[in-house]
């Protein structure tokens, strides 16, 4: 099989101005934060991210002037607030939202992911994301008598990216026991190329031992990036909590554009590498603090 | 006085063990349920409910992880410390939404939001029109799904006042009764909300007109205040009684077991003498 390691640099390479970029996170968790950095240093444009619950990753795209679109069933800080930068551009009219229900959302992947022009889900009549001129949706009749449906057209993926434990060189990816986080595997299906940072690259065999706990075949994927810590500042269960610290600063950064943008320049744009901005967030004695499992306050 | 579930009630409470005390009694022991992110009264609800009257009652904090053994409250409502010693955990692609979908489970949810009107309609979207919005809000997320369910829903308004309680509101994230008078029913749908609980008073929906209806108000809040403080003109009883207040051990389970940090009391606007609203 054809190694796909390659760097952070080179996996945002393949993500090109204009495509539609499947963002996999929750609002403090598990988002690809490696590779969204790199994608807003090599300055990206018009980029329309899909996510199911974006947060900081979502908040950054938007400040950094990548995003002219956005899908999604939520964009939040959680209790940070909301996405402030985000926020901002969807209300100066400069980035388009298209507002979905979460099975409305996976219906849309899951009918790219599968080859079909749409998939129905049963919910948001009475809605008003029916009423928002979205073309993707349409009320249709059940061809076999009963109530209607909301067809949700397909919507393929140019990209996807994603950040989990551990990957071989074939990009098999491999995660730890743990919550099978929302789109993780879904988006991958629906997208043309995949790209997957990991904590570690393993051998094969590490992964032959609990294949349980694979999700994602190596043929399935495109390019594996290592990045210890690639999730910074979210979180990846068990191993390491979200930043608080770093996501309340990010929160009042966003407050205005000028602020914003000092804080990418600063955390994005000044470190040379993924392990120069580890070492501007803390270093190893940071990290360390945000090791699931060490005596932690809340 | 004795409350529904026989404890001793207590007066020695606040706002948000109050709210929280109102909600849990909703829950129904066998039942499902789940919260997602920012929930820190539905999460407190549910876990009232479960240590006294719903030992049964099977939560999925964050829709991924089934009924943990020792949950752990802390600043964030969708992270780890809720759900890492889960039974199982649940794709929410794959296994969630089916088993919502499915009409024997998930009778019930909790949710708050940021508008509701007066037939129960919900918005966590846009304040404003939904192109150019004054606000944009965190999304719809489940409640798009959730509320147009045949599903019991209970709410809860953290900061009642007039932009909160609408006669409309700008934008339907969640359905309630619609225009009301049957209109859900007759949209084929099921359920609907059943308790909205304020930081000032409760409501339930009039039957026929399924207009919001005021149920009784919290302790040291009048009826006129609650109207002053509501968008619209709720239906008025002709009797409207004190908020029943929580017991003895539904406020010594929220503040030494559920919640010693009081999470639950974020973002509750708490009423007291002199409260503006």
């Amino acid at each position: 099989m054809t190694g796909k390691v390659m760097s952070a640099v080179e996996a945002a390479e393949l993500i090109e101005d204009g495509d539609i970029v499947g963002v996999q996170g929750g609002p403090t968790q598990c988002a690809p934060m490696a590779i969204v950095r790199e994608i807003i240093r090599a300055g990206r444009k018009n980029l329309h991210a899909v996510t199911l619950s974006g947060g900081i990753a979502v908040d950054w795209l938007a400040a950094a002037g990548c995003l002219s679109a956005c899908t999604f069933a939520a964009v939040t800080m959680e209790h940070f607030g909301l996405c402030r930068a985000f926020r901002r551009r969807v209300e100066a009219g400069s980035l388009a939202v298209e507002e979905l229900s979460e099975t409305a959302l996976f219906a849309r992947l899951g009918a790219a992911a599968r080859g079909l022009p749409f998939l129905p889900t049963r919910t948001m009549f009475g809605t008003d994301l029916l009423t928002t001129g979205n073309g993707a949706l349409k009320v249709m009749d059940d061809p076999f008598g009963g109530p209607p449906v909301v067809a949700c057209r397909a919507l393929p993926l140019d990209a996807a990216i994603l950040h989990a434990h551990r990957a071989d060189r074939a990009g098999n990816v491999g995660i730890d026991a743990g919550p099978r986080y929302p789109t993780m595997t879904t988006m991958p299906r629906a997208a043309r190329r995949v790209i997957v940072s990991v904590e570690r690259i393993v051998p094969t065999a590490e992964l032959r031992k609990a294949p349980d706990r694979t999700i994602l075949p190596g043929f399935a994927v495109d390019a594996v990036v290592e990045a210890p810590y690639g999730a910074h500042p979210t979180s990846l269960f068990p191993v390491y909590d979200y930043d608080r610290t770093f996501m309340a600063a990010w929160v009042g950064a966003a407050a205005d554009d000028d602020t914003a943008r000092a804080f990418l320049d600063a955390n994005v744009h000044a470190p040379p590498s993924h392990a120069g901005y580890l070492r501007l967030v803390g270093g190893s004695d940071r990290l360390a603090e945000l090791e699931i499992g060490t005596a932690r306050e809340h | 006085m004795s409350t529904e579930h026989g404890g001793e009630p207590t007066a020695d409470y606040t706002v948000d063990e109050l709210m929280v005390a109102r909600i849990a009694e909703r829950f129904e022991n066998g039942d499902q349920t789940c919260t997602g992110i920012a929930s820190f009264i539905p999460v407190c609800a549910i876990r009232l409910a479960q240590l006294t009257h719903a030992p049964e009652l099977v939560w999925i904090p964050g829709g991924s992880g089934v009924d943990p053994a020792a949950p752990e409250l802390s600043a964030s409502t969708f992270e780890w410390p809720l759900w890492r010693d889960s039974v199982m955990y649940l794709d929410l692609y794959t296994e969630f939404w089916d088993f919502v979908a499915n009409g024997r489970f998930f009778r019930t949810f909790c949710l708050g939001a940021a508008q509701i009107d007066a037939y129960g309609n919900t918005n966590n979207s846009v304040i404003g029109a939904f192109d150019h919005p004054r606000v944009r809000l965190a999304g719809t997320a489940g409640l798009a799904d959730m509320s147009t369910l045949d599903k019991r829903l209970l709410y809860y308004i953290a900061d009642h006042g007039p932009r909160s309680l609408v006669e409309r509101v700008d934008f339907r994230s969640g359905i309630g009764y619609l225009d009301g008078h049957g209109e859900r029913a007759r949209s084929g749908i099921g359920g609907g909300p059943e308790l909205v609980v304020t930081n000032l008073a409760v409501f339930d929906f009039e039957r026929g007109s399924q207009r919001m209806r005021l149920k009784s108000v919290h302790k040291g809040v009048t009826v006129d205040r609650v109207l002053a403080a509501t968008g619209f003109e709720p239906v008025l009883p002709a009797s409207i009684p004190v908020t029943e207040p929580p017991t003895v051990e539904q406020v010594a389970l929220l503040r030494t077991v559920i919640d010693p940090v009081g999470y639950r009391k974020r973002g509750v606007r708490q009423v007291g003498a002199g409260t503006e609203v």
